[in-house]
């Protein structure tokens, strides 16, 4: 009876939401700027780390993949402190090269850690797309008198984006979780706000409420991305009842360049 | 995954809200007392190099403890959780400068006040303006510790200002020092201790908070369960016991050159 | 004071460092067979017969895994305490069951990286052919047999690459419960940057430190991987 008293309690507490959901909401106002930001930062860097990665150039290969490995093997919440405690550390030198406005701001830094480490997750998904595309398939394409430009545009990235669209879904929604860390450097995001009206209320259930928004966002981009995915590889799907139905070719005949290869636009 | 089973994802949530409503209270004979301290308040309790928690409010709660005859053993808990620490049982009592606030009195019971030290506000050492009063400091940033009457006076009375909250008193002070806030408000003992020692000079202190009825309360105490009155009731005779033999007098001299009893 | 006397010196941080470090890697061990068998149970629970059994095992998932970690460690660690309670209480035992903060942590730690391995061995138990397990029961196997002889021995080296990958999860979690209670690395770092105001110096020698872990990791993952895969094409 008294868990049931509880959880009417809990369902019920409008006095909570009505006093302090504004709060909540600019919280999540906040969260959504830094996920959107950090993401995209990421997105713009990663293609670069990527590329160095797969590099022939033996320090450019190297210095990628130093990279991800710092990033990727230590936790985010102490590159977070290094970038934020760091920076007034050395604020003098900061100040001389006319930086130390970026540094001074919370949300600048929280964008600068978050970035960087979403950068080395999403080089990594990128590298694996695009190891995905067989290299048959370039240099069958190049043969076909294919300029570099249109192997890339018509044949490789067409699949290295469908390769790599659910791991960046994942990694969205990973960035989504960690951008609570941003709550401990002072920033009033959906976790800052939370932690704020506990502060207040002592009313353990506004950490539930936060946890059911948080929910929602991870839960809502992982069906849209389900719905995203189901329509980017429609082709793929539909040839393969076809497939299933033909006989495989002959052993020696040559290879059809199947609808999987080349997607229409 | 469906409709249904999200909604069963939110009913575990309910559930585990309905849990934490519940407590107990129990009679115990306490042999041992478990103190926790957000140790990153020096003068009061910090962590040495050796990892253990030192400070005025250590040396006071091994006093305390030796005229209870009990056992006592020290955690470090960060300040947000420290009260949800101490009602889930995680420790018997929170010893570590905690104001006595109504606010907090709907969750814990307080010990009679132990000490009581002004307020202050710091700035960069540049500063030249003592005038702290919230016109003054429109506009500009102002850093204090989460969840503390610092933090509730700034957020009541300093509304134009950009109020920064950290998890500890060390951090706004860290920032302070780094310029990337304007003032700091905290407690003056612990502010002199960081603008003599680890602020290098960075700082100075401007002005002293007048206590508000309402948000500041009367001083620090120790706060218990609400179950735990028989402990509460204990601690009270020990302090008033320590008042009179002056062992706290002489233990408020090893840290402090003013008088900090503030009765 | 110089960077080195501040780490090695007779009044330096470094011992402190090393003690988190210790605690970091204890917490990460302990929490795996927790973590890893909560997650294979819950695995089990969510190829159910039972429609709500598979349901309630979901929805777990589903949470845990949708909310920032440091979310659930918080209402992980503050809420398990006061269930614990209230179970006592309703079962009227007198003494009552304190869990340390180390202990508490790892429990915390053990929900989060159950709802994550369960993934990983939901994906492997669908690798194993259901009729390795008729084979196995026409055999005159029980199920429990059956699981323990045939299919589990499989299991291993389907999940190791996934559980290595919840692995470092795991580790890198671990700093997390420095802002709850535990002393753990991070912390140890944070309390030296704190008093001695050289964040740069001690939050590098923590990242150093964690670096360290996770290549010891990735090495050892590989080796076990390949010990796993001996004799399979």
């Amino acid at each position: 009876m008294d868990a049931l008293h509880g959880l009417l309690g809990f369902v019920f507490n409008t006095e909570l939401l009505s006093q302090y959901g504004w709060r909540l909401l600019s919280g999540v106002r906040i969260t959504a700027e830094v996920v959107l930001l950090s993401c995209s930062i990421g997105f713009v860097l990663a293609y670069p780390i990527c590329r160095a990665r797969m590099s022939r150039n033996l320090p450019l290969r190297s210095g990628a993949a130093g990279y991800i490995a710092v990033f990727r093997g230590t936790p985010l919440l102490c590159q977070l402190y290094l970038v934020y405690y760091g920076a007034g550390e050395v604020r003098p030198w900061l100040t001389g090269a006319g930086l130390w406005w970026f540094f001074r701001d919370a949300f600048y830094c929280c964008i600068l850690a978050f970035s960087l480490n979403t950068a080395a997750y999403q080089a990594e998904i990128l590298r694996g797309a695009l190891g995905s595309v067989s290299r048959g398939q370039r240099e069958a394409a190049a043969a076909l008198g294919l300029s570099p430009y249109r192997v890339a545009r018509h044949v490789v990235w067409p699949q290295a984006f469908l390769a790599a669209l659910r791991p960046l879904g994942n990694e969205l929604i990973l960035v989504i979780k960690a951008s609570a860390l941003a709550a401990i450097v002072t920033l009033l995001d959906l976790m800052g706000q939370t932690r704020l009206i506990f502060a207040r209320t002592f009313d353990f259930s506004v950490y539930l409420y936060a946890a059911l928004i948080y929910l929602a966002a991870t839960e809502g981009i992982r069906r849209l991305w389900n719905r995203m995915e189901r329509a980017a590889s429609k082709h793929v799907r539909q040839i393969e009842p076809l497939k299933a139905a033909h006989p495989a070719p002959p052993r020696g005949a040559l290879p059809i360049v199947s609808a999987e290869a080349v997607p229409p636009g | 995954m469906g409709i249904p089973k999200l909604l069963l994802a939110v009913g575990l949530a309910c559930g585990l809200a309905a849990g934490m409503g519940a407590r107990t209270a129990e009679a115990k004979e306490w042999k041992t007392i478990r103190f926790g301290m957000d140790a990153s308040y020096a003068p009061f309790e910090s962590v040495n190099q050796k990892g253990e928690i030192v400070g005025f409010e250590v040396d006071y709660a091994r006093a305390i403890c030796a005229k209870l005859e009990a056992t006592c053993t020290f955690q470090n808990q960060d300040w947000d959780g420290i009260i949800p620490s101490l009602l889930s049982n995680k420790f018997d009592v929170i010893f570590s400068s905690m104001n006595i606030t109504d606010a907090r009195k709907a969750k814990v019971i307080f010990s009679d006040v132990y000490y009581a030290t002004p307020i202050v506000f710091v700035g960069q050492a540049s500063e030249k303006s003592k005038d702290t009063s919230p016109a003054a400091l429109k506009g500009k940033s102002i850093g204090t510790q989460s969840s503390t009457i610092h933090a509730n006076f700034l957020e009541t009375l300093y509304p134009g200002s950009d109020i920064k909250l950290y998890p500890t008193q060390d951090e706004p002070n860290l920032d302070l020092a780094s310029g990337r806030i304007d003032y700091v408000v905290g407690d003056s003992l612990v502010e002199e201790d960081f603008v003599k020692t680890k602020g290098k000079g960075c700082c100075t202190i401007l002005s002293e908070v007048q206590r508000v009825p309402g948000i500041h309360g009367p001083g620090v105490g120790a706060a218990f369960r609400p179950g735990d009155t028989d402990l509460q009731a204990m601690f009270n005779k020990a302090i008033a016991e320590l008042d009179a033999d002056g062992t706290y007098k002489t233990l408020a001299k090893k840290y402090f050159t003013i008088d900090i009893r503030g009765k | 004071m110089s960077a080195a006397g501040l780490l090695f010196g007779p009044d330096g941080w470094g011992a402190l460092l090393l003690k988190g470090a210790l605690v970091t890697v204890a917490l990460g061990l302990v929490t795996v067979p927790f973590g890893f068998g909560g997650g294979l149970v819950l695995a089990g629970l969510k190829l159910s017969r039972w429609r709500a059994v598979r349901g309630l095992s979901e929805a777990y998932t589903t949470f845990f895994r949708g909310i920032p970690d440091l979310l659930a460690l918080f209402i992980v660690y503050f809420g398990l305490q006061s269930l614990l309670d209230h179970a006592q209480a309703t079962l009227g035992l007198a003494s009552r069951l304190e869990l340390s903060a180390f202990v508490a942590g790892v429990i915390a730690l053990s929900v989060v990286v159950a709802a994550y391995s369960g993934e990983v061995w939901v994906a492997a138990l669908r690798t194993v052919p259901p009729g390795q397990v008729e084979a196995a029961r026409s055999l005159g196997l029980d199920r429990k047999r059956a699981f323990f002889l045939v299919v589990l021995p499989q299991l291993g080296r389907v999940a190791l690459p996934g559980l290595g990958n919840v692995w470092t999860v795991l580790l890198k979690d671990t700093s997390l419960i420095s802002t709850l209670a535990v002393t753990d690395l991070l912390r140890a770092a944070s309390e030296a940057s704190k008093n001695t105001t050289r964040p740069i110096l001690f939050y590098g020698a923590a990242a150093a430190i964690y670096l360290v872990f996770s290549i010891a990791s990735n090495a050892g993952q590989a080796a076990l991987e390949r010990r796993a895969n001996r004799g399979i094409a």
